[in-house]
């Protein structure tokens, strides 16, 4: 039995230690926001934030994930109301939006590094795949989740 | 803000949709047509795919999916404008399948594809909402006791202006939904349009931005286990022998079953059973395509680039007005095996339970995943029940249900249990229906003033209208998905053959976003690049000059031409590299597209900086959605352009990953500026015109900025200066 924190809540799950964290989320604490894509950590579909880090979960395994407080989409919040979010829905940047909970996972911690970036910052740290093209929208949203969260505090 | 999450209602709980709430109003899509039942359910069921319920919600049953292209916003957006009500009204689910959703060619079909969807649907989709507004307007003025033609609506009420009297449509509904619908509806001036031409926000953004919206991969039945499949590497291979013993005390396994083509472990939970299934040893019987290599393929269609073939275009003579000419050109091309790599993995859920099987499966084409799970479960296609979350990407490859067929044969042997199939990563991009390689041979003459006199083309590789829809081919001989984009184009050249020779592929081939345009628009762009040069011209006032008669296509040259301040020779950019344009226009799904590429080298790699578009769909239903899938396309073709291809050794695929296939990057993403030309022609699709002119465009800005012309696909094969 292992202790897993995710979202602030405490979860008892019972598997092995060597299993990826994201199918813990995924298919044991049943938090499907946070989707598989290549299992290799390579385009970031999985990404949550672990103590407010980004971590690719699918090569995440959840021994090193224990005793560390995991954040998915779920609890970035619970009514969209996160500045990424609210960013990401008046910019329409989703098309398939697969990839987006963990575009905005990943673009909700390059902010917590770093309010304010600049358009070649978030052109060199915003590194997760998408298939559709929405690259163009997810930079223009970043910036203006900046602007957002910066208005707020 | 819209109600959809999870975009599936099975038909009982669309006419249950608002039994609870008492009233609901349904009408079927077979209203305009004529085959029209009257629904009479008493809870405000309009047709098949209208309710509302007593507080407002009009419940829309979409027959098209939503995979990114924006058919939950732009197609509701029609309906809601002619039943005049608001966008936050809509509550919008996907269709079951079954015969009433059959909107396309003549109420036969019913797909998501071709870049069809709002223009197949446009005329019905206004008049289903008319009818029902007339419906409701029908039983309010029957309450008021005055005539019809004095009441009119706002959204979502009717009104009657000479008495001050108003009433919801909630009210309305359970009344209206019984009423006959009127044979003809008048139709809103397109004057009054609030929603239809305007960049009205999409639908399921919340959703999307909360991680709240449904895919396929996200099912979650009770009791549900979860299954890992491994297929026959080679295409067509078969299972030979496997030892189960060997992983059945492996943590979580259940079963070991074989798949068509393959071998699935089923488990309490995926990882289990993706763990045990590396660990089954299995071994294959690879069958006959053992041998199969791409490279001999290319080879084998090369060696027929001469070949006669079928004449698919022939106006005047080419051979005569070849041998004539005071000048000739001759180049010939090929373009690869392409996956479609779409994020989300090929996954499916299915239940055999009860005499009824419920599938759960992202799809492009519901009628055939109903068919698929007919056929292996022996149900008549009433007892199947196929539920369409949003997809994470089509692109073309949800048209085919291997993956639905594997989860129902899995369902069928599990006793009613559910159980979901999820892909690898690896195991999707090994087993996918490609884009087939496919070469050509063009040929130009010229008169002793530069004139084009003579364009001879042959084409020479499979298609896969003959591997999946020969029932849709006119003629034996010809595969319209190959040679699309070749055939007809506007270029006038007195003499112009179209040949095409059928070479048969072993390996699986699709329908890859913009089909044979994919690879024709390349092909035939960047030879009309080399025709231009041939003749001393400009490549886009050469493309201009013999665009004379055809004002549209001029139009839109000419837009992109100032778009982006065209330039046909190399310049010093600000960041003090030499950079180049290329220009491609190309007509697809009835859409012309006309893009320029501006590049530069980095380290004898393409850098793509900006590219201009100029699109014309006839008219934007939504402007938004247009420029969004511009963006899309284009990003989707310059992906495949720059480092895309499958190669296949002894009947396998090399490629398995993003590592090894390379999809486009952040970083790689050029900007894209869009301008949308309303010409009021008939309505185009705007979900695949973008992808062909790309690959064009940019090799043709190659060859401006170093002398080198690119005949093959991908850009990463071609040694560059600086590489």
């Amino acid at each position: 039995m292992m202790t897993l924190v995710i979202n602030g809540k405490t979860h008892e799950v019972d598997v092995e230690d060597s299993m990826p964290l994201l199918w813990v989320i995924r298919d044991v604490v049943g938090h499907t926001g946070t989707k598989f894509g290549c299992g290799m950590g390579l385009c970031g579909a999985c990404s949550v934030h672990m103590d407010g880090k980004i971590v690719r979960s699918c090569i995440t395994p959840i021994s090193a994930a224990m005793g560390k407080a995991i954040t998915t989409i779920e609890g970035l919040s619970t009514d969209g109301s996160h500045p990424v979010q609210k960013a990401w829905i008046e910019g329409d940047v989703p098309q398939c939006g697969y990839c987006q909970p963990g575009q905005i996972m990943a673009a909700a911690a390059l902010l917590n590094e770093n309010p304010t970036p600049t358009e070649a910052e978030i052109r060199e740290k915003m590194i997760n795949l998408c298939r559709c093209g929405s690259y163009l929208r997810i930079f223009a949203a970043v910036k203006r989740a900046a602007e957002i969260q910066g208005e707020s505090s | 803000m819209n109600k959809i999450l999870n975009v599936s209602m099975s038909r009982r709980e669309f006419l249950g949709v608002t039994a609870a709430g008492a009233s609901v109003f349904v009408l079927g899509v077979t209203l305009p047509f004529g085959r029209f039942a009257r629904a009479d359910t008493g809870n405000g069921v309009m047709n098949a795919f209208i309710g509302i319920s007593e507080d407002g919600t009009v419940t829309f049953q979409n027959p098209f999916v939503e995979m990114g292209q924006g058919t939950y916003t732009s197609i509701p957006a029609i309906v809601a404008e002619e039943l005049d009500i608001e966008m936050s009204a809509l509550h919008i689910v996907q269709a079951p399948h079954g015969d009433d959703y059959k909107i396309m060619f003549g109420n036969t079909r019913r797909f998501t594809g071709g870049s069809l969807s709002v223009r197949s649907s446009y005329d019905s989709m206004r008049k289903i909402g008319a009818t029902a507004r007339a419906m409701l307007i029908s039983a309010a003025a029957d309450d008021w006791g005055v005539p019809a033609g004095e009441c009119s609506t706002e959204p979502g009420f009717v009104i009657h202006k000479t008495s001050g009297r108003r009433r919801s449509y909630g009210e309305l509904a359970a009344r209206a939904a019984k009423r006959l619908p009127p044979a003809e509806v008048p139709l809103k001036d397109a004057s009054a349009f609030r929603l239809i031409g305007k960049s009205i926000k999409r639908t399921d953004s919340f959703a999307k931005a909360t991680g709240r919206a449904g895919f396929g991969i996200d099912t979650r039945v009770e009791g549900m286990v979860h299954a890992a499949v491994k297929q026959s590497p080679v295409f067509g291979g078969s299972v030979l022998a496997f030892d189960k013993a060997a992983i059945m005390q492996e943590p979580g396994v259940i079963a070991v079953e074989e798949i068509p083509g393959g071998i699935a472990v089923i488990a309490d939970l995926f990882w289990h059973a993706r763990s045990a299934l590396d660990k089954l040893p299995v071994t294959f019987d690879d069958g006959e395509n053992r041998h199969f290599s791409d490279k001999q393929y290319l080879q084998k269609i090369q060696s027929r680039l001469d070949d006669a073939g079928f004449t698919a275009e022939q106006e005047g003579d080419v051979v005569t007005a070849l041998q004539g000419a005071a000048k000739t050109i001759q180049a010939d091309y090929d373009a690869p095996f392409l996956a479609h790599a779409t994020m989300e993995p090929m996954n499916c859920t299915a239940q055999v339970v009860d005499g009824r099987c419920i599938v759960w499966a992202p799809n492009q084409a519901a009628d055939s995943v109903a068919a698929t799970a007919a056929s292996i479960t022996g149900l008549p296609l009433a007892s199947i029940e196929v539920r369409t979350p949003f997809l994470g990407g089509g692109f073309g490859r949800r048209f085919i249900t291997d993956y639905v067929a594997q989860a129902v044969t899995l369902a069928n042997k599990l006793g009613g249990k559910p159980v979901k199939v999820l892909w690898t990563r690896e195991e999707d991009t090994q087993h996918d229906f490609y884009r087939p390689l496919t070469a050509a041979r063009y040929r130009a003459g010229f008169d002793g003033q530069g004139n084009p006199v003579a364009l001879h083309i042959t084409i020479v590789g499979d298609g896969p209208f003959r591997r999946h829809l020969p029932g849709s081919m006119t003629n034996p001989d010809l595969d319209d998905s190959v040679i699309d984009g070749a055939i007809h184009q506007p270029y006038e050249i007195p003499n112009r053959r179209l040949d095409y020779v059928y070479a048969p592929v072993a390996a699986p081939i699709g329908f890859w976003r913009s089909v044979g345009n994919s690879h024709n628009a390349f092909f035939k762009e960047c030879f009309m690049d080399e025709m231009a040069h041939a003749a001393g011209m400009d490549p886009l006032a050469f493309r201009r000059k013999l665009l004379a008669d055809h004002p549209r296509y001029q139009k839109v040259l000419d837009a992109v031409s100032t778009m982006s301040a065209w330039k046909g020779k190399p310049w010093t950019a600000h960041d003090g590299k030499s950079h180049a344009m290329g220009v491609a226009l190309h007509e697809s799904f009835n859409t012309l597209v006309g893009e320029v590429a501006e590049i530069s080298l980095e380290a004898g790699q393409v850098r793509v900086h900006r590219v201009y578009c100029v699109v014309d769909c006839g008219f934007a239903v939504n402007p938004a959605i247009v420029t969004m899938q511009m963006e899309s396309g284009i990003t989707y073709g310059l992906s495949a352009a720059l480092g895309e291809e499958i190669t296949i050794e002894k009947g396998r695929v090399v490629q398995a990953n993003f590592n090894t296939y390379p999809i486009l990057t952040p970083q790689q993403m050029p900007a894209v500026q869009v301008e949308i030309i309303n010409s009021n022609e008939a309505l185009g699709g705007i979900g695949e015109p973008a992808t062909p002119p790309i690959a064009p465009a940019v090799c043709n800005a190659l060859f401006t900025l170093t002398g080198q012309r690119i005949r093959t696909l991908p850009l990463s094969r071609s040694a560059l200066p600086g590489a």
